[in-house]
């Protein structure tokens, strides 16, 4: 739990794992300035295009990379800026628990998916249920 | 009402009412309740990063909508296609190109504010104002160019 008390700057240094989650949170959000234009500029590109047009655009690595990523790193984002948010609103403990639970089981699911349905487009491979039962 | 009135240590009679005599007996001033603090533009783009994270989530599960029915072959993704292309399906985009402009904008005033910069009165409100502001005119350029170009038609 909590460690020997330590100061930085005249400043104490948290004891806990707060410091730390505050700096991803900023970290994670730089990452997400410049995916965001891309995603702008994404959403240009694929406006309105057809199936082939949108698969053709993931088997360029790189697209299929940076959506992964855009994907991962805003759902890291979203569970520490949730837990943020749910701290501040929901004053009982057990349900807060139990609602930053949800939320961060949420973005996994979120995430694991993405990165799966990205992944199989980026290989071009067959449309599901392929590979499972079909 | 019955307030405690304030004269001892020197303190001027108070008719406002704004000042309470501690239990040690010094006399201090209310503490500041909701009602009296002045709106300003800067608790309007704190507060509204909230709530586009919030509605960036919601964006985030319509894109892995998105990359499922691409992901299921040619005819999920027409009935996508079919529903994002519709009167609401527009709508919505256009909310979520609002979404992500302003997450990108209020994000960054964030960001500048988090390392300490940007923190004078006439830097905040002006960092304040295009991160609330700017979102709605740009996303409604970005949606001109987009129906301009003919990538999408109503």
């Amino acid at each position: 739990m909590s460690s020997p008390v330590k100061f930085k700057n005249h400043v104490k240094v948290s004891e806990r794992h707060g410091a730390s989650e505050w700096l991803s949170e900023r970290v994670l959000l730089l990452g997400l300035m410049p995916l965001g234009l891309w995603v702008l500029s994404t959403i240009h590109t694929l406006a309105g295009a057809g199936y082939g047009a949108v698969a053709a655009w993931f088997a360029n690595t790189l697209n299929a990379v940076l959506a992964g990523l855009t994907l991962v790193v805003f759902c890291g984002f979203a569970s520490l800026a949730w837990k943020v948010i749910l701290e501040d609103y929901v004053p009982q403990a057990g349900a807060r628990r139990a609602l930053v639970l949800l939320v961060n089981l949420i973005c996994l699911v979120l995430a694991a998916a993405g990165v799966f349905f990205i992944t199989r487009m980026a290989l071009g491979s067959a449309p599901l249920p392929a590979g499972f039962g079909a | 009402m019955t307030q405690p009135n304030p004269t001892r240590r020197g303190a001027p009679v108070d008719p406002t009412g704004r000042y309470v005599i501690q239990p040690n007996g010094h006399v201090t001033p209310m503490s500041p309740f909701m009602e009296i603090w002045r709106w300003h533009v800067t608790m309007a783009a704190s507060i509204l990063f909230r709530a586009t994270i919030i509605a960036a989530s919601v964006g985030a599960v319509i894109m892995v909508g998105w990359l499922g029915a691409l992901a299921f072959g040619p005819e999920h993704y027409a009935c996508f296609l079919s529903l994002a292309g519709s009167p609401l399906g527009l709508l919505v985009g256009f909310g979520l190109t609002v979404v992500v402009l302003s997450f990108v904008l209020n994000g960054g005033r964030h960001l500048i504010n988090d390392t300490g910069h940007g923190l004078t009165l006439k830097a905040a409100t002006l960092m304040a104002n295009i991160a609330v502001w700017a979102p709605v005119p740009l996303a409604v350029l970005f949606w001109v160019v987009l129906f301009a170009s003919g990538r999408v038609a109503l």
